[in-house]
């Protein structure tokens, strides 16, 4: 008869490390599937403060017409004079203008009935031109 | 001296792949996407979104942004909830002031929304002292502009 003592145990005394692999996947494919990456993009403006109201001599303004159908008219200052551009035309016109009068100020008039797109397609021609003063505001007189 | 069939005689290299580093390597993946990961706050509403070539990615902290939804008709969307034009400002101030003035909003309008909407939107951001806005877009490849 053997010595007791000189008997290996069969059951081991590590723990399992075979599922470890296991765990970690399962732990993986939950983040792997609820991950979202943020994709948040777009046209930063800074919005005047409550009851902020700057008096802009009207020379000074670049006034922007947004009509329902996506055509921007064009009015300088106090001229009544119109001139009818695509938004795509917009950007060489506010590189243009702006080299002449340095303190020059896009005022976009939206229509109310106009699309939101058309907004942003005008915004987005002065951001891409390094247009810092905008004044975002709604066409009232029709 | 006797050669045994050489056939018998197993070969010590073994013939299975390496396992032994499997859970590193799943570890590594795992903390890589438990780092990035960032829990949406509020779920997508089904909007079209306008396009913008110029679009930047917002420099703020995702805690600090307050998505608004925009759906065509008008009705505006915040943390999942419909709410009326008239409570947005209500219900943005208490934010804003809590978030010590960083709160950024993201305003993600569909695009075929009309403008006076919009317009209504902002003159509740601005009585809710909000400045920082960001007007959501898709980012509209330059190439795409030049074929429209």
């Amino acid at each position: 008869m053997a010595v007791l003592g000189n008997k290996k145990g069969k059951v081991s005394d590590e723990i399992p490390t075979s599922s470890m692999a296991d765990i970690a996947f399962l732990l993986l494919i939950f983040f792997l599937v609820t991950t979202t990456f943020p994709k948040d993009k777009g046209l930063a403006i800074v919005l005047p403060e409550p009851g902020e109201e700057a008096a802009v001599s009207q020379r000074n303004i670049l006034h922007l017409i947004v009509q329902p159908t996506g055509i921007i008219d064009v009015r300088r200052g106090e001229s009544q004079q119109v001139q009818s551009l695509r938004p795509q035309e917009i950007e060489g016109l506010w590189r243009q203008e702006v080299s002449q009068n340095e303190n020059l100020i896009a005022a976009v008039k939206t229509h109310p009935d106009a699309a939101y797109r058309y907004m942003i397609d005008i915004l987005d021609a002065l951001h891409a031109a390094n247009a810092e003063r905008i004044s975002l505001q709604l066409l009232e007189d029709l | 001296m006797s050669m045994k069939g050489g056939f018998a005689r197993k070969s010590k290299t073994s013939s299975e792949i390496p396992s032994s580093s499997l859970a590193d390597i799943a570890f590594l993946l795992l903390i890589f996407f438990m780092v990035t990961t960032v829990f949406q706050s509020d779920r997508d509403r089904p909007i079209e979104w306008p396009e913008a070539e110029a679009a930047e990615k917002i420099d703020e902290k995702q805690k600090n942004i307050l998505n608004i939804w925009m759906e065509p008709n008008g009705t505006v969307f915040m943390n999942d909830q419909p709410f009326e034009m008239t409570d947005v400002s209500a219900f943005v101030a208490p934010l804003y002031a809590a978030s010590e003035r960083a709160l950024v909003i993201s305003i993600r309008g569909d695009r075929d929304v009309p403008y006076r909407f919009m317009d209504q939107l902002q003159q509740e951001l601005v009585a809710a002292g909000v400045v920082r806005v960001v007007f959501a877009a898709q980012l509209e490849q330059s190439m795409m502009r030049e074929r429209r």
